[in-house]
């Protein structure tokens, strides 16, 4: 069964074209990585997948579902992490994560438990900053945090590993594997092939507007035929190689 | 300044400021300053006059930029420069050379020059000295201002500034009130007091402009002393690290008031209503505002009535009552979403209906103004001369409530067609939209001075005798509010691409 299937999806601002045509389907279980080089539109597939923005044209489906039948019943049953993090500035972080988990229907006793449970594991434990206080890598904890909370069965994860230190990123490794693991989906996007190649096990890579190249499994890094060494191998013959020769720097 | 102003909004915004301002100068200095001027030499109390209005301008001036928040927009913080290769000096040279060309302080400038414009045709002051005063005094008015504003600031950011805060703005709001008496009782005092003010920025711009001998000297010394002492202590408060008022270590507290608040709304948006709660209470803006609307509204309620005879009291308490219930949320209330930032991408990832976002945001405003109207009820019981009336206490209820409905549908579609994207932590500073300030503006004079024009052209619609005839408002009132969440709910759905862009300072 696909966990999201994407049907001919357009996203046009104006006369800009954000995403072209894009079709796409990802199995349920699969750590899925989403490539793209800066500005290709991933950020704005993710928009539409979460029900944060409209598709102009195209069909979009999240566990057999579609977002124009009930938006709320769909976002139950997803997790997101947005590359802006979107917190609550003057909440200390225990406030901000009950707010998401109440709101997702936890019980009182399930969110309490959580919470403390996510607080501790993330190292978040430091109760006298709100998170205007925090740094950016236990800001992006703080958002990763919020977007598994509810244990949902799709996640959303834009640009998960930047700024968080090696151990927080091993052990959100470890969630994930095992969040796969149990038939859920990771749809994940990163700028960081390295890490992409070794916990993802199917990919797809875009290129500016929005333009699906390349998906596949990431152990058949083929293309026409042409076989390839590394993820970054495939996606610099894909997206383009850029040289600029500045004597000056 | 040129980087606010290479978006289109931002030309726009250029075009109307270079626009109103030349209006501004000219509909000013033909009517304001230029004609007090001549009128003070014509009626020869010249300098008294002088010396007069230019004080009314620089308190004014000082009151509206630290209330209303005009005039203290920080375009650029330190932070901001310091990524550029400029020395400390540089940095607060720009910031407050950029701050000082704000429109508000050149409605000052205007009237002020316009005085000594007059003063110079009528041949009792020279033009260039009058010119020279008058922008000293502008200069030191800005001063003045920002050092009220950061003094402000830095004591909300204490412990206990709260209650030095109240204790504060009581004694300036109740002031005037009691020292009125004393010196209708003992005139005498009134030469001594006046001779103590001329060592003030505006007594001091006033001889510069008017006298000819040594007097006018020490006029200018004077402004110049309070500049370089304005300077010294404003360069003193900038230096001044914010203190953070968490404290060292804060239990991790599960029950919370905001969210037994917020529970009474049900399951479904109970905890937004409660987030919606948390958010404007920890607003330091909006807790200073608690603290001064009361003995505000209090003094404002005292002068109007004053000029409204025998009833006066009630007729003007009629206006500020509703003031009351809007006055301290207005700027989140106008705003819902502006002070949000990137979280606001959060609200739409919720499963929760769109409408639910505007409803929660709304609910938390109206329960805040809610709370208000019980406090002004029991002051007016507590302090309202006379015999108790029930009758007009239904209509200052209704009043409020009217007041309270009217603003907070409102608020809502200025949320949705005229949001801004503003800091939530500024405590100063004008940060909202036209629509936002033509509304909080607009709700504060119309509530100012529809009950005064009611008493005089209708007084049956302002008298207790008639207290059944205000009945109908609050609930037309409602009926707007309520129709006002309902078709919110498309409309917030449509527009969210929108206002996404505006929130995250996209658009």
């Amino acid at each position: 069964m696909d966990a999201i299937r994407l049907t001919n999806v357009v996203k046009k601002y104006g006369p800009v074209v954000a995403v072209e045509n894009l079709s796409l389907s990802v199995r349920a279980g699969t750590m899925f990585g989403f490539l793209g080089p800066n500005g290709s539109g991933k950020s704005t597939t993710i928009g539409c997948m979460t029900g944060l923005l409209d598709p102009s044209s195209g069909q979009i489906e999240i566990l057999g579902q579609r977002f124009d039948a009930d938006s709320a019943a769909i976002k139950r049953r997803i997790g997101v992490m947005p590359e802006t993090l979107g917190l609550f500035e003057p909440l200390y972080a225990h406030e901000f994560l009950a707010f998401v988990a109440r709101m997702f229907g936890l019980d009182e006793t399930t969110t309490r438990r959580r919470v403390t449970e996510l607080l501790d594991a993330l190292e978040l434990k430091d109760t006298s900053k709100t998170l205007s206080e925090y740094s950016t890598g236990m800001r992006k904890r703080v958002a990763f945090a919020a977007a598994v909370i509810h244990s949902p069965e799709v996640l959303f994860l834009d640009e998960p590993f930047e700024s968080i230190d090696p151990a927080g990123v091993s052990l959100m490794k470890q969630w994930l594997r095992r969040f796969t693991d149990q038939g859920r989906t990771v749809f994940i996007t990163s700028h960081v092939l390295e890490t992409v190649e070794r916990i993802c096990t199917e990919v797809a890579i875009i290129t500016q507007p929005g333009k699906l190249v390349w998906q596949g499994d990431i152990n058949v890094l083929q293309h026409n035929g042409q076989h390839f060494d590394s993820l970054e191998a495939l996606f610099l013959h894909l997206t383009g190689e850029r040289s600029a020769d500045l004597n000056w720097l | 300044m040129w980087a606010k102003t290479r978006s289109r909004n931002g030309r726009i915004a250029l075009f109307m400021v270079g626009y109103l301002l030349v209006v501004l100068l000219i509909a000013l200095l033909a009517a304001g300053g230029l004609a007090a001027g001549i009128v003070a030499i014509r009626a020869g109390q010249g300098e008294r006059i002088v010396q007069t209005v230019l004080f009314a301008l620089f308190l004014q001036a000082v009151f509206a930029s630290n209330i209303m928040g005009f005039g203290l927009n920080a375009i650029f913080s330190d932070t901001e420069l310091r990524r550029y290769p400029v020395g400390a000096l540089d940095r607060r040279l720009a910031r407050h050379l950029i701050g000082i060309v704000d429109p508000f302080w050149f409605f000052f400038l205007a009237l002020e020059f316009g005085l000594a414009v007059g003063i110079s045709v009528m041949g009792a002051g020279s033009f260039w000295r009058g010119t020279s005063a008058v922008l000293l005094l502008f200069v030191c008015n800005y001063l003045f201002a920002n050092v009220v504003a950061l003094f402000v600031e830095r004591l909300m950011q204490r412990k206990g500034g709260a209650a030095i805060m109240l204790a504060l703005i009581l004694v300036l709001s109740l002031g005037p009130s009691l020292i009125a008496p004393v010196l209708k009782k003992n005139p005498a005092i009134i030469p001594a007091v006046v001779a103590r003010l001329q060592y003030t920025p505006p007594f001091g711009a006033a001889a510069a402009i008017i006298r000819y001998d040594v007097t006018a000297v020490y006029g200018f010394i004077t402004i110049a002393v309070w500049i370089a002492g304005l300077t010294l202590l404003l360069i003193l408060l900038e230096k001044r690290a914010p203190q953070r008022q968490a404290a060292a270590s804060v239990k991790m507290s599960w029950e919370s008031v905001f969210d037994s608040a917020g529970a009474f709304f049900g399951p479904r948006i109970g905890p937004f209503v409660g987030h919606w709660l948390r958010f404007y209470l920890r607003n330091n803006r909006t807790r200073l505002m608690v603290l001064i609307s009361l003995p505000l509204l209090s003094f404002i309620t005292v002068r109007t009535s004053e000029r409204l005879g025998p009833h006066g009291l009630f007729v003007a308490a009629l206006g500020t009552f509703p003031m009351a219930t809007f006055m301290f949320t207005s700027r989140i209330a106008v705003n819902q979403f502006g002070y949000v930032g990137g979280a606001f991408r959060r609200y739409l990832l919720l499963p929760i209906e769109p409408v639910d976002i505007v409803r929660s945001a709304s609910y938390a405003s109206l329960v805040l103004g809610a709370l208000m109207l019980p406090v002004v009820l029991l002051a007016w019981i507590a302090f309202a001369p006379g015999p108790f009336d029930a009758r007009m206490l239904i209509m200052l209820a209704c009043s409020g409530i009217t007041g309270l409905l009217v603003f907070n549908a409102l608020g809502i579609w200025i949320t949705l067609f005229n949001p801004r994207r503003g800091k939530y932590n500024s405590s100063f500073g004008n940060d909202l939209s036209l629509g936002g300030n033509i509304v909080v503006i607009g709700g504060l004079i119309s509530a100012f001075f529809v009950p005064a024009a009611l008493y005089r052209a209708w007084p049956e619609a302002v008298s207790p005798d008639f207290w059944w005839m205000i009945l109908p408002l609050p609930l037309l009132a409602a009926a707007l509010y309520i129709g006002s969440l309902q078709a919110a709910g498309p409309v917030f759905t449509a527009r969210r691409e929108q206002l996404l862009a505006v929130v995250e300072g996209k658009a």
